[in-house]
């Protein structure tokens, strides 16, 4: 078993590439002149085909979703790389992911025009980013190497404050490695 | 292993006990805290490397491009209309040098006019955002072209008066939805003696200039064309909606002519505005029949309805089957025509088959851009091939043929298939930039309208002829003299 900050450092890098690729993916969006999400919305399929129909069905529903999109992913990708904010980054990211994988769902019997670049069964690159994000979140890397923990010291005294035991990433980090 | 994780990080785990009480944070902290930062210079730079290789990517550049540079005189212009076409027309304008853009008029000045006021400053164009297309005509004495992207039952006033007010105009087809319409519009730029460019963009793409110039009438490699078909079919699309807080007024809708917000949005759909997807879609094709064919068409038959959408807000046909006949140069032709707006397989493309080969041309790049089969009866073409007109044949790909098809016997009465060629002409250009760019060099004296009015006013007595015959339900008869003015 690794140690507790070799384990720590290796989910910030974690952190950092996913952040990576949500800023770019947020990026490329925003500087793409009129680019929407209507076509992956209406590629729908699966249980939930419905609701995305829906979301393009209206302008303004599909210009809200198209703005959130865009912004969420930038800000999402810039709060991981910088461990600020990282589990509300992480969990946002994490709701952002599900909803890509739940509108084209990898699932037996469902076929699409469009090639993936693997072969997936129920599970796909979706579902692993989803997974990594779900860690991220859980493990707050964020106080230990991050804007957080800058953060976290400026209301340092409170939290120090608060009856010992408390989880603190910056020190304890996986309660299980110890 | 418990053991090494007790030595492994005793500042980490025994720091904050030791931290002085004044003191927020420490130098660790402030590492560990600000680690990941270099992570977002590294973005930062590939993201910088990415632009600039998408930059250098684009031949003509996506980004403004300074008049100065460029050695051609400036043409101050106007976009009159800044709905969906207009904007289609504004991307491809954005990429041509030496335009100085004045002025955006459009009645939605909630949502149109202000999206495209502001596309137009990000690109460094002083515009100014008018309703009234008057004021804007009264105002701006600088502006020497107007882009007419307004419903066709606007054409005919704003080109008018455009051209009246010393203009040259671009209005994008259908010329009018009336004949009268269009006829204003002919004599309005006669009188004047102004440029008028009618938006059938076909005219001046190079794939269509190649075939026309190069393959029909330098190589003749179709020999004489006898039918001609073509077709637009379109999948099912909503009605177009709009943002209920950037709705239009109702008093001003129906001072611009409109019932409604609906009505407005949809205004293809009903009679008198614009003719539906015949003139919409239809028009464009049945432009190049005319123009390859060399003819205008001598008689039409057609058929069609409303069969599939409401009939209360698609006034105008969803689907139409229309067939002319021409007395061309070389002799009578036959053309049918359709479009459908329930199904979108197969596309859109214009075909035309000559007793020596077949052209399918599109303006599409992505299916039927342009193909082209020798009749094995035919003259070899390797001359054309050397010379770069038509690409050599496709191989016959052996593992093509099934066992069935080579166990079947070949029915003597069936013919040998042609040999299959490519046009070898790609337009990496928004479809519209060439015909702007021909409108634009005609205005600095380079160059000669690919389609002026008259050419454009034979093209709408072609098309607004099918929604009368399928009204009259029988064959109309064109007299040659319709086509002149």
């Amino acid at each position: 078993m690794a140690s507790p900050r070799v384990q720590m450092i290796a989910i910030v890098v974690m952190r950092v590439l996913i952040g990576w690729h949500f800023l770019y993916e947020g990026l490329s969006k925003l500087t793409t002149e009129g680019w929407s999400a209507q076509g992956f919305l209406l590629q729908a399929r699966g249980p939930f085909a419905g609701l995305y129909r829906w979301m393009a069905s209206s302008p303004d529903v599909l210009s809200t979703v198209n703005q959130l999109n865009m912004w969420g992913l930038t800000a999402v990708g810039l709060g991981l790389i910088l461990g600020c904010f990282t589990r509300v980054a992480s969990a946002a990211g994490l709701l952002l992911i599900l909803l890509f994988y739940f509108c084209n769902p990898p699932f037996v019997g469902y076929f699409y025009s469009i090639p993936t670049e693997g072969s997936y069964l129920v599970v796909n690159k979706n579902l692993v980013e989803a997974a990594a994000l779900a860690v991220v979140m859980v493990t707050d890397s964020g106080r230990f190497a991050g804007v957080d923990r800058l953060i976290d010291s400026l209301r340092g005294r409170r939290l120090r404050a608060r009856p010992a035991g408390a989880a603190d990433a910056r020190t304890a980090l996986p309660q299980d490695a110890a | 292993m418990a053991g090494e994780d007790d030595k492994r990080d005793p500042p980490a785990t025994d720091k904050p006990p030791e931290r002085p009480a004044e003191k927020k944070f420490d130098r660790r902290d402030v590492l560990l805290g600000l680690s990941t930062v270099p992570a977002l210079g590294l973005f930062g730079y590939a993201w910088g490397k990415k632009r600039a290789y998408d930059r250098a990517q684009r031949p003509e550049g996506g980004e403004p491009k300074a008049a100065a540079a460029t050695n051609v005189r400036e043409v101050n212009v106007a976009l009159l209309g800044a709905g969906a076409q207009g904007q289609v027309l504004l991307d491809a304008m954005l990429r041509i040098p030496g335009l100085r853009f004045r002025a955006v008029c459009d009645i939605w000045t909630e949502y149109n006019q202000r999206r495209a006021v502001n596309v137009l400053r990000k690109y460094k164009h002083e515009v100014n955002g008018y309703e009234d297309y008057r004021e804007m005509l009264d105002k701006e004495k600088d502006i020497e072209a107007v882009i007419v992207a307004t419903p066709d039952f606007w054409h005919a006033p704003h080109t008018v008066d455009s051209l009246q007010a010393g203009k040259h105009v671009y209005c994008e087809k259908e010329m009018s939805n009336t004949l009268e319409g269009a006829q204003s519009m002919v004599r309005a730029a006669r009188e004047t003696g102004k440029l008028l460019q009618i938006g059938h963009q076909r005219r001046s793409h190079p794939r269509y200039r190649h075939c026309h110039d190069k393959l029909l009438t330098e190589a003749k490699l179709l020999g004489r064309i006898v039918t001609v078909n073509g077709q637009w079919n379109r999948a099912v699309s909503a009605d177009l909606g709009w943002p209920e807080r950037y709705a239009i007024p109702p008093e001003r809708l129906k001072q611009y002519g409109y019932k409604s917000m609906q009505q407005f949005r949809n205004w293809r759909w009903y009679k008198g505005m614009g003719g539906g997807p015949i003139v919409d879609l239809g028009s464009h094709q049945i432009d190049i029949f005319s123009w390859f064919l060399g003819a205008n068409p001598s008689h039409v038959t057609a058929s069609g309805g409303t069969d599939y959408h409401d009939p209360s807000t698609h006034e105008w046909y969803d689907t139409v089957m229309a067939i002319y006949e021409y007395e061309t140069p070389q002799g009578r032709a036959r053309a049918y025509y359709q479009t459908q707006s329930t199904n979108g397989s197969q596309g859109y493309f214009e075909n035309f088959m000559g007793d020596q080969g077949t052209l399918i041309i599109s303006e599409s790049e992505a299916a039927n851009s342009g193909l082209l089969y020798r009749d094995p009866n035919a003259p070899a073409w390797d001359e054309w091939i050397r010379k770069g007109y038509v690409t050599a044949p496709k191989l016959q790909d052996r593992n093509e043929v099934s066992e069935e098809q080579e166990a079947a016997v070949l029915d003597v009465r069936e013919s040998v298939s042609p040999d299959q060629h490519r046009v070898p002409v790609v337009l990496r250009d928004p479809y519209h930039q060439p015909h702007l760019e021909n409108f634009f060099d005609t205005i600095r004296g380079t160059a000669q309208l690919n389609c002026p009015a008259e050419v454009g006013y034979e093209t709408a007595v072609a098309v607004l002829k099918v929604n009368e015959a399928i009204e009259a339900q029988r064959r109309l008869a064109f007299r040659p003299e319709e086509f002149r003015i």
